[in-house]
């Protein structure tokens, strides 16, 4: 009798112990839910919090449509201090996108070379570019009625602050220049842009030739920014990437041109060195005061040849 | 389980975590797979043929050409692509019964949300434009970390003639 008490005392214990052992259980298993919910539910959340602040965000300003650069611009840009190009030379961060083509039909005019820039207002890369362009054609000659504009607010890199050479006018006695901007910065209808500048049918035909394979990869063909230097130089693409100048006015990018250690300084007017260096090509070596300086000399390693 | 059996279990170094989560993990991979492949494919292909919108908010090619498609130099399809090799492997089910390669997993599938946290960012707020062929290895991506954090919590020693996974 007393041994079966005891027995059954024992089984009561052993069914208690496994009975708190499930509970433990339960616990634990509710406790790994709650852990696995909260952090699941934490990553939804910082998704869809990004997706709300966008939603939410005031939609960026339209692009600015053309109109003439602010004189404090132009004159930052048409007299970057000598000293500033040669300190900048020309830095090893810049993209090599000039290729030389020695057996390429010369581009001339009025028996200089010619120098055709093929572009588009809305585009980032162009913006990027530009700033060099002018930068650097300043030092062989004289610009006159530049343009002031914005990228397109929709792409990549948007509303980039950059030059614009519609309407633009460029007098030299070393080199001649003509620049397209093929469309504005302003969509049309037809999920594009409104088209702007009209290249003549000669210079049409050279850029459907050289911005095309073989001289860029197929994938890159038509693409801008693009210029032709004199028939032997094109340039394809930016030599720097628009983020640079992300989220500057031109007024901070032309202030910034005096500075030789600031990363704006050093994208634009080591570029400009470079496409002054390759002009100086084209120009033998002329005007000896631009093409003898020590930034074009450092920048001259970077033409190809 | 008895402290007996998870003891015993134990000693046999291998872990039981519930089956849906092993076949769900894997299917999720094998999906990863087919879409990192196919923009890696692109990619490499100048996305000639991507099949996508290329204007407007959903603009496939505006993401994959984008600045952001590099990674400090390196493609991101292809880092996608080698993620999801990576973790197919891990979600084989003869992997989850590994219990050395748990944290390995559950480390992989938090990198994979963290980089998606970064491309979501990118193509909201620096691209302004939302790659659907991106967006279906995001949200590939969240689910598998989902289902991978959920295993690794729940996982428990299992008897040595165990399968690997149980119900």
């Amino acid at each position: 009798m007393a041994r079966s008490s005891v027995q059954e005392d024992r089984k009561a214990r052993a069914a208690r112990l496994r009975e708190e052992q499930a509970q433990a259980e339960r616990a634990a298993r509710r406790r790994s839910t709650l852990v696995v919910g909260g952090v699941f539910g934490l990553v939804l959340l910082i998704i869809v919090g990004l997706v709300v602040l966008k939603l939410t965000q005031k939609a960026p300003a339209a692009a600015t449509a053309s109109g003439a650069a602010s004189a404090s611009v132009v004159s930052a840009v048409t007299s970057v201090p000598s000293s500033t190009f040669d300190a900048v030379g020309a830095p090893s961060t810049l993209s090599p996108v000039i290729t030389y083509h020695p057996t390429a039909k010369p581009l001339t005019a009025d028996g200089k070379p010619r120098i055709l820039y093929y572009g588009a207002e809305f585009c980032p890369y162009c913006a990027a570019e530009r700033w060099s362009v002018a930068v650097a054609l300043s030092r062989f000659g004289t610009w006159s009625n530049l343009g002031q504009t914005t990228s397109s607010s929709s792409d990549v890199y948007p509303s980039t602050s950059t030059l614009s050479f519609h309407g633009a006018g460029y007098s030299s006695q070393y080199v001649s220049f003509t620049g397209y901007e093929t469309t504005t910065n302003q969509p049309d209808p037809a999920g594009g842009y409104v088209p702007l500048d009209t290249p003549s049918k000669s210079d049409l035909a050279v850029v459907d030739q050289y911005d095309a394979p073989p001289y860029v990869p197929s994938g890159d063909s038509g693409s801008i920014p693009f210029m032709d230097m004199g028939g032997t130089y094109l340039l394809h693409g930016p030599q720097y990437s628009p983020q640079v100048l992300a989220g500057l006015s031109h007024e901070q990018i032309a202030a910034d041109l005096k500075n030789p250690s600031s990363p704006v300084t050093q994208a634009i007017v080591g570029s400009a060195n470079v496409l002054t260096a390759t002009i100086c090509k084209l120009t033998h070596d002329a005007p000896a005061s631009v093409c003898s300086s020590a930034g074009v000399q450092a920048a001259s390693s970077h033409v190809p040849s | 389980m008895s402290g007996q059996t998870t003891e015993r279990a134990a000693r046999s170094g291998r872990w039981s975590v519930p089956t849906w989560t092993v076949v769900v993990s894997l299917l999720l991979c094998v999906a990863g797979l087919a879409d990192a492949t196919y923009l890696t494919f692109e990619h490499y292909t100048q996305s000639a043929s991507l099949l996508c919108s290329d204007k407007g908010t959903i603009n496939c090619l505006a993401v994959t050409t984008s600045s952001y498609s590099d990674f400090h130099g390196a493609p991101v399809a292809l880092l996608g692509l080698l993620y999801f090799v990576g973790m197919t492997a891990l979600c084989l089910p003869v992997a989850w019964r590994l219990p050395a390669l748990r944290w390995v997993r559950m480390i992989g599938a938090t990198t994979g949300v963290l980089f998606v946290f970064y491309l979501v960012w990118a193509e909201l707020f620096r691209i302004n434009a939302i790659c659907l062929w991106c967006s279906g290895v995001h949200v590939i991506t969240i689910l598998l970390f989902g289902v991978v954090l959920f295993a690794t919590v729940m996982a428990q020693p299992s008897a040595a003639e165990s399968p690997g996974a149980d119900d």
